[in-house]
C-alpha cells in the first residue's frame, strides 16, 4: 500500500503540473479542449491525492510496521479514534494531510464553477495548480510519508526491515480536541488558498467588475470560519491537556495561527466597501495576497525551527522550502499587481468623516496593527540575535500588553460600526443609535464595579462588552419590530424571519455577539486564581467557594497507558456537589508522562484541579487548583461565532410581489383583459 | 488587678495580631514569587512564563521556582534574583524584553504601527473627502450621458441592497 500511495502521489504531482503547464496554455490560446483537459487533470490531481491519502491511513490501521512514518507515530495499542489523527501527528503526513485538504478546496471549487466563469477559471485554476504543485513536492521528495523503514546493513546498503510494534503516538496527541483542532486549523489556511487564487487570477486576467470578490467571499468566509474553530479547539486543547491553567501562551505556533484570522477578519469587513462602493480594490486584493503568505509563514513558523515552541514539529530544513515558496508568492503577486494596478482603479470618494467607511478604515487599522504587532513580536528574538547575537525571549506579558488595548478598541468598533449608515451619519441618527447602548453600557460597568470589578481593562471590556452586546439587541428589536407589525407574528420569530432575509448582515451581528461572548471570557482571566498543595487521604483544600476532599488516589492499566488517578470530592457550603478525576498517564511505548485535567466547569467560573505529581521529598500527591472565572463564556461565543458564520453563508430569503387574484384570460372572451386587483400581498421565496 | 488585665489584654491583642500577620507574610511571601516567578520565562523551552509552566515532567520550571523561593527566603531583592536568573540562562530568561537598549524596539514597533497607521488612515480619509468636494466635470448641463445614468442607477441599487 506504501507503493501505491507513493505511485498516487507521483501521478498527481504529474496531473498538477500539467494543469499548471497546460492551463497557461488555455488561457493563451483559449482552446476549449485544452481548458477542459487542464480542469480535468486538476481534478485528477485532487483525486490522486485523496488515495494518497487513504492509503497511508490504511496502513496506520493495518499495524503496516514496515513504514518509517507509521513505526514513528503509531503502535498496536493506539485507539483506532487516535489512528486517524497519527496522520497528521508528524511533519510528512500533516504535510500530506496540508495536500488532503488543499485537494478537497481545489476539487469543489473546480467541480462547482465546471461551467461558470469561463473567462476567469483558467486563470484560477493555474493558481491552485501551482499551490498544489509546491506542496506535492514536499510530499515527494522532501518529507514522504511513505518511506519503508530501512536500517543500515553490514555492507553499508540500507535493508528494509518490519519492526513488531511502533514508538506510539506522542501523548500530549491523544486527546480527543487533537482529533479535531489540527483539521479544522488546517481547513483554515488550506481554504484561504481559494480567496487568493480568485484575487490573483482576476487580478492577472483583469476580470471586470466585482464578481470575484462575489464568489470569494463564501470561500473566505469558509476559511475563517474553520481558522476560527481551529483556534479555539486549540486553546481548549491547551487548557484541558497542557495543565497550566490557561487557554492561550502567545505561543510562536499560536501567533502564527491568529495572523491570518486577524488579516482573514480585516477582508471580510473591508471587502463590503469594494461591494457597495467600489472603494479599497488595491487594498482588499493585498489583504488576500497577505492572508495567503501568512498562512505560509505560519506553516514556516511551525515547521523550520525558527523559533521554539512545544507546539512546532522537529527541526528541519524545510523551511528553506517555505522561504523560497513564500518570496516566490510575494514577486507574482508584485509583478501581477504592478502590470495591472490600473485595473484596480477604484472610485474613492467619502462623503463624510462619520460614516460606515470610516469606521471600516479603522477596523482595518486595528485589526493590521494587531497582526504586524504580534508577527513582529513572534520573530523579534530572531532579530535580536541577528542584531546583538543575544536571543530575547517575547512571552505572554509582553502580548498581553500591546494586545489587549487594540482588542479593546477592535471590540468598540465592532460595536459603533453597525449602527454608522453609508455616506453619512447625521448627528441626529447618531443620538437615537447610541445614546441606549451607551447608556445601558454604562450602567453594566456600574454593576461590574459594584460586584468587585477594579482592574482597569477588565472594567472596560466588561462595559464595552455590555455595550455591543446592547447595539445588536437593538439592531433585531427594531427590525423585528417592523416585521411584527407588519406581519403580526411573535418577536421572536420575526427576528429570526429578519435574519433570514439578510443574512449576510444578521450573520454578521451573530458573529459580533459570539466575539462579545468571547471577550467577557477573556476580561474573567484577570481574576484566576490557584493553589497548590500536597494531600494526604482525607484532606482538603480550599479554593474560592470549593472545598476539595482527596478520597483516595488509584492506579487502572489502560491499553495504550497506565494512569494514575486522584478522587476528588468537590464540596460547596459543606455539601457534595461533584466529584472530579484527575489523572496522570504514563504511556507505556513511549515512556512519557501525560495529564488528564479535571474541570468542573459553569457559567461563573471554572474549577481546574490537576494531579501534579507526588511530593519528591513526602512522597504525598500534589493538587494544582485553579479557580478561572468565565472561562466557559469563551467556548459559548466560539460556537456563537461558529452560527453566525454559518448563518451568513445561507442565500438570502427575500420577499417577493405577487399579484392577488389575479384571473387568467379565457378563451372564450379573449378578447377581455385580464383583471388585476390592486393589492398585493408578500410571498416569501428563496434567490 | 487592673493592671493585670490591661496587660493580659494586650498580649490577646497582641497575639491575635501576630495571628493575622503571620499568614499574611507567609501569603506575601508566595505572592511575591508569583509575581517576581510571572517575569521570567521557563528555560525548558516551552515558551511559557515560568510560573504558568506546568507541563508533565518538566523538572526546570521545578528547580527555577525552588531557586526563586529559597533566594525570596533568604532576603534577596528582585533585583538581585533578576541578576542571578541572567547570570545563570542568559536575557532569554526575561518573560517580556528589557526597556532598553536594542530589546527598546520591541516595545516601540507596535506604537509606530499605531501611530503610521492612524497617519495613513487620517490622509486617505482626507483624500477620499477631497475626491467627493470635487465638482463633477459638467455638472449643470441638462443633457446626461445614458452611459452615466445607467452607472449612477447600478451604484444606487448596489449601495442600497444592504
Amino acid at each position: 500500500m506504501d507503493v501505491f500511495g507513493s505511485f498516487a502521489l507521483v501521478l498527481a504531482l504529474v496531473c498538477a503540473v500539467y494543469a499548471f503547464v497546460g492551463g497557461i496554455g488555455a488561457i493563451g490560446t483559449r482552446h476549449p479542449l485544452l481548458v477542459k483537459s487542464t480542469r480535468q487533470a486538476g481534478i485528477a490531481a485532487c483525486c490522486l491525492i485523496f488515495l494518497a491519502t487513504f492509503s497511508l491511513e490504511y496502513l496506520f490501521f493495518s499495524d503496516n510496521f514496515a513504514n518509517a512514518y507509521v513505526v514513528s507515530h503509531s503502535n498496536r495499542d493506539l485507539s483506532t479514534f487516535y489512528k486517524i489523527a497519527a496522520l497528521w501527528s508528524g511533519q510528512e503526513g500533516s504535510l500530506l494531510f496540508w495536500s488532503f485538504l488543499l485537494a478537497v478546496y481545489v476539487f469543489s471549487v473546480l467541480i462547482t464553477y465546471r461551467n461558470k466563469n469561463g473567462e476567469l477559471m483558467p486563470y484560477v485554476g493555474v493558481v491552485m495548480a501551482g499551490v498544489q504543485i509546491f506542496f506535492l513536492t514536499l510530499n515527494n521528495f522532501v518529507a514522504s510519508p511513505f518511506k519503508a523503514l530501512a536500517v543500515p546493513g553490514a555492507n553499508g546498503a540500507m535493508n528494509l526491515v518490519a519492526r513488531a510494534d511502533g514508538n506510539g503516538l506522542t501523548p500530549l496527541l491523544q486527546y480527543p480536541e487533537m482529533v479535531i483542532h489540527p483539521p479544522n486549523l488546517y481547513a483554515g489556511y488550506t481554504g484561504f488558498t481559494i480567496p487568493f487564487a480568485f484575487a490573483l487570477g482576476a487580478l492577472l486576467a483583469r476580470y471586470p467588475g466585482e464578481k470575484w470578490i462575489h464568489l470569494t467571499r463564501k470561500w473566505t468566509m469558509i476559511a475563517w470560519m474553520f481558522q476560527s474553530m481551529g483556534i479555539l479547539l486549540g486553546a481548549h486543547w491547551a487548557y484541558a491537556v497542557l495543565g497550566w491553567g490557561g487557554y492561550w501562551g502567545w505561543d510562536p505556533v499560536e501567533n502564527a495561527s491568529l495572523l491570518p484570522w486577524l488579516t482573514g477578519t480585516a477582508f471580510l469587513h473591508s471587502v463590503m466597501m469594494q461591494e457597495k462602493r467600489g472603494m479599497m480594490k488595491v487594498w482588499n486584493v493585498w489583504l488576500v495576497f497577505c492572508t495567503f503568505a501568512l498562512c505560509i509563514l505560519g506553516t514556516l513558523l511551525t515547521r523550520s525551527g525558527v523559533v521554539s515552541s512545544v507546539h512546532a514539529f522537529a527541526q528541519s530544513s524545510i523551511g528553506t522550502w517555505f522561504v523560497s515558496f513564500l518570496v516566490l508568492i510575494l514577486v507574482v503577486c508584485l509583478g501581477a499587481y504592478l502590470k495591472n494596478r490600473d485595473y484596480l482603479k477604484s472610485e474613492n470618494q467619502l462623503d463624510a468623516i462619520v460614516s460606515r467607511e470610516s469606521s471600516f478604515l479603522f477596523n482595518n487599522l486595528m485589526l493590521l496593527v494587531a497582526c504586524v504587532a504580534v508577527l513582529s513580536g513572534t520573530l523579534f528574538p530572531v532579530f535580536s540575535e541577528w542584531f546583538t547575537g543575544d536571543r530575547i525571549s517575547v512571552g505572554a506579558p509582553f502580548f498581553n500588553k500591546v494586545n489587549v488595548p487594540i482588542g479593546l478598541l477592535l471590540l468598540f468598533l465592532t460595536g459603533v460600526g453597525p449602527l454608522l449608515a453609508w455616506r453619512k451619519t447625521s448627528t441626529e441618527s447618531l443620538k437615537r443609535n447610541f445614546g441606549m447602548p451607551l447608556a445601558i453600557g454604562i450602567a453594566g460597568g456600574v454593576v461590574a464595579f459594584a460586584l468587585g470589578v477594579r482592574e482597569f481593562y477588565s472594567l472596560v471590556c466588561f462595559i464595552l462588552c455590555v455595550f455591543v452586546a446592547s447595539t445588536i439587541a437593538l439592531e433585531f428589536y427594531r427590525g423585528a419590530k417592523v416585521i411584527r407589525t407588519r406581519s403580526g407574528a411573535s418577536l421572536l420569530s420575526s427576528a429570526v424571519d429578519l435574519t433570514m432575509r439578510n443574512t449576510r448582515r444578521y450573520g454578521g451581528y451573530i458573529v459580533h455577539l459570539g466575539m462579545v461572548l468571547v471577550f467577557i471570557g477573556l476580561a474573567g482571566a484577570a481574576f484566576n486564581r490557584d493553589t497548590q498543595k500536597e494531600m494526604q487521604l482525607g484532606s482538603t483544600m480550599q479554593i474560592g467557594p470549593y472545598t476539595l476532599v482527596l478520597q483516595s488516589v488509584d492506579s487502572r492499566p489502560e491499553r495504550n497507558y497506565t494512569a494514575q488517578r486522584m478522587i476528588i470530592e468537590v464540596m460547596r457550603d459543606n455539601k457534595p456537589i461533584m466529584m472530579l478525576y484527575p489523572e496522570k498517564r504514563r504511556f507505556v511505548t513511549t515512556v512519557e508522562n501525560g495529564t488528564m485535567v479535571a474541570i468542573y466547569s459553569t457559567l461563573k467560573e471554572d474549577l481546574y484541579v490537576v494531579f501534579a505529581g507526588q511530593s519528591p521529598d513526602t512522597q504525598l500527591p500534589v493538587i494544582h487548583a485553579y479557580l478561572n472565572p468565565l472561562v466557559k463564556w469563551i467556548w459559548l461565543g466560539g460556537a456563537v461565532v461558529v452560527l453566525g458564520t454559518l448563518v451568513a453563508l445561507l442565500p438570502n430569503r427575500r420577499a417577493v410581489l405577487v399579484l392577488a387574484g389575479a384571473s387568467e384570460p379565457t378563451m372564450a372572451t379573449p378578447t377581455l383583459q385580464p383583471r388585476l386587483t390592486p393589492s398585493v400581498i408578500t410571498r416569501e421565496g428563496h434567490d | 488587678m487592673i493592671k493585670m488585665r490591661r496587660l493580659a489584654a494586650s498580649g490577646a491583642l497582641l497575639a491575635i495580631a501576630l495571628l493575622l500577620i503571620l499568614p499574611l507574610g507567609a501569603q506575601d511571601l508566595s505572592d511575591r514569587a508569583k509575581q517576581i516567578g510571572g517575569k521570567f520565562m521557563c528555560m525548558c523551552s516551552c515558551s511559557q512564563v515560568l510560573t504558568q509552566c506546568n507541563h508533565v515532567g518538566c523538572t526546570t520550571s521545578t528547580s527555577m521556582l525552588k531557586e526563586l523561593n529559597q533566594s525570596l527566603a533568604s532576603g534577596s531583592s528582585e533585583t538581585a534574583i533578576t541578576q542571578m536568573f541572567v547570570q545563570e540562562f542568559g536575557t532569554k530568561v526575561y518573560a517580556e524584553p528589557p526597556k532598553s537598549g536594542f530589546s527598546l524596539v520591541a516595545w516601540t514597533l507596535p506604537s509606530i504601527y499605531l501611530i503610521f497607521g492612524t497617519l495613513l488612515v487620517v490622509f486617505v480619509i482626507s483624500r477620499w473627502r477631497k475626491h467627493a468636494l470635487e465638482p463633477v466635470a459638467g455638472a449643470g448641463n441638462a443633457a446626461i450621458p445614458q452611459e452615466l445614468l445607467e452607472r449612477a442607477r447600478a451604484r444606487a441599487a448596489r449601495e442600497t441592497e444592504d
